[in-house]
């Protein structure tokens, strides 16, 4: 690879990655390509020349920040042989909830990404995938506890999947606009599968000693 | 001197009706005066002489579409006599039945995190419908069919399943349908009701 090419694979990266920040911070509707070239370091004509239109930008970088939600919340979730599927499980919600910092901002563009979505019928393929690798995530995490015997044998691993999905969904958007606590999410959420998974009371500390302790 | 546009008899709600589904149809962004002038069956210049702005009127279209499903549930409610059929008339209309489809909360809901009145709104919408769910609840209580569960917390462990459900089926995520939507909710509420809610069982 030349230095040139190089460099222009950086520069539309960079660029992606810089709309991806400017959708989170303004909103999808108010973000501006002058900004996001400043943002990324790069000149005007350097987006255009990537990028024909300002939507198809914002479609691209949708669509880079789907891989990246994908990618941040599908792990690290800790090895199951060291923290067993309990504790596991504990650290896999925690990804999903609007912790302040590096989370809360990935939310508020997960909001964006529900909205772009469903104006969007293109782009529902796109959600749809991401939801189907999140519910794997999960129900795959309930199956090895099940076979480990961490887990009772009759918990439904799809239901339950589900249900922390949809509850981290509701309760998560609810935490961001101050109406609960994360920890009060942590705890809600672990309640409403407890009994299935025959899990302790309380759920186990973040793996994360960054996060708030519950 | 242009002419004063001609009032005719489409009034404020019939806009905000005809502007909440060209927000439907053509999503919050791309929603002009001139398509809901058009929806109403009547001027751009009489719609803005109701709103002062464009986005004035979408904001209320927004609201008022969520007051009406509150409005509609409501009423829906106060006519059944039993509590479980009540709670299963809740269920049903989280999953995506009614007048209503997830859209409009959506748009609703993503422009709050940004817009302080509308995450007023937003917030007291919330509360409604997490009041409708918890009157419900003591309503069941009170006649002896529901178990001791606390309602406001049940009410909020219910609208945010219900919730995140909508997200998925307005994703069109293949396997969450209405039917899964209704059926994981009626699991989670009879397990923290104590109570099985489905016709021709017991409490």
């Amino acid at each position: 690879m030349t230095g040139a090419a190089a460099t222009e694979r950086g520069g539309r990266e960079r660029i992606l990655a810089a709309a991806v920040e400017r959708i989170a911070r303004d909103g999808i509707d108010e973000v501006r390509i002058a900004r996001i070239a400043m943002d990324a370091g790069v000149s005007p004509s350097l987006v255009h020349y990537h990028f024909d239109t300002r939507d198809a930008l914002l479609e691209e970088a949708l669509e880079y920040s789907y891989e990246l939600a994908g990618d941040i919340r599908l792990g690290p979730e800790g090895d199951v042989d060291e923290f067993g599927s309990v504790r596991r499980l504990a650290a896999m919600i925690d990804q999903f909830l609007p912790y302040p910092g590096m989370l809360e901002r990935d939310w508020i563009l997960y909001v964006e990404l529900w909205l772009r979505a469903i104006r969007h019928p293109e782009m529902r393929p796109t959600a749809a995938r991401l939801y189907t690798r999140m519910h794997e995530w999960f129900a795959e995490a309930i199956r090895t506890g099940i076979a480990r015997g961490e887990f009772p044998a009759q918990a439904d691993s799809d239901a339950v999947a589900n249900r922390i999905l949809a509850l981290a969904d509701g309760f998560g958007v609810r935490a961001l606009f101050g109406e609960l606590e994360v920890s009060q999410a942590r705890q809600e959420i672990w309640n409403a599968v407890k009994a299935e998974l025959d899990l302790p009371a309380q759920p186990p500390p973040p793996l994360d000693p960054a996060k708030p302790q519950p | 001197m242009s002419p004063r546009p001609r009032l005719d008899h489409v009034r404020r709600p019939e806009l905000l009706t005809a502007a909440a589904a060209v927000i439907r149809q053509r999503g919050l962004e791309n929603a002009r005066v001139v398509d809901v002038a058009d929806e109403a069956g009547t001027s751009a210049p009489s719609v803005l002489h109701y709103f002062a702005s464009k986005a004035e009127l979408l904001k209320e279209a927004l609201t008022s579409a969520e007051e009406r499903f509150y409005e509609e549930l409501e009423i829906e409610l106060a006519g059944m006599e039993g509590p479980r059929e009540r709670m299963l008339k809740i269920v049903q209309y989280g999953a995506g039945e009614g007048d209503y489809d997830a859209v409009l909360w959506m748009e609703l809901w993503a422009r709050a995190l940004r817009d302080p009145e509308l995450a007023a709104t937003r917030a007291e919408l919330d509360g409604r419908w997490r009041r409708s769910i918890a009157d419900v609840v003591r309503y069941g209580q009170e006649r002896g069919e529901f178990g001791p569960a606390d309602p406001d917390e049940f009410a909020v462990l219910l609208a945010s399943l219900l919730d995140g459900l909508a997200v998925q089926i307005a994703l069109r995520d293949m396997e969450v349908t209405p039917d899964r939507v209704r059926e994981l909710a009626v699991k989670l509420a009879e397990r923290e009701l104590g109570c099985e809610l489905v016709e021709g069982t017991r409490c």
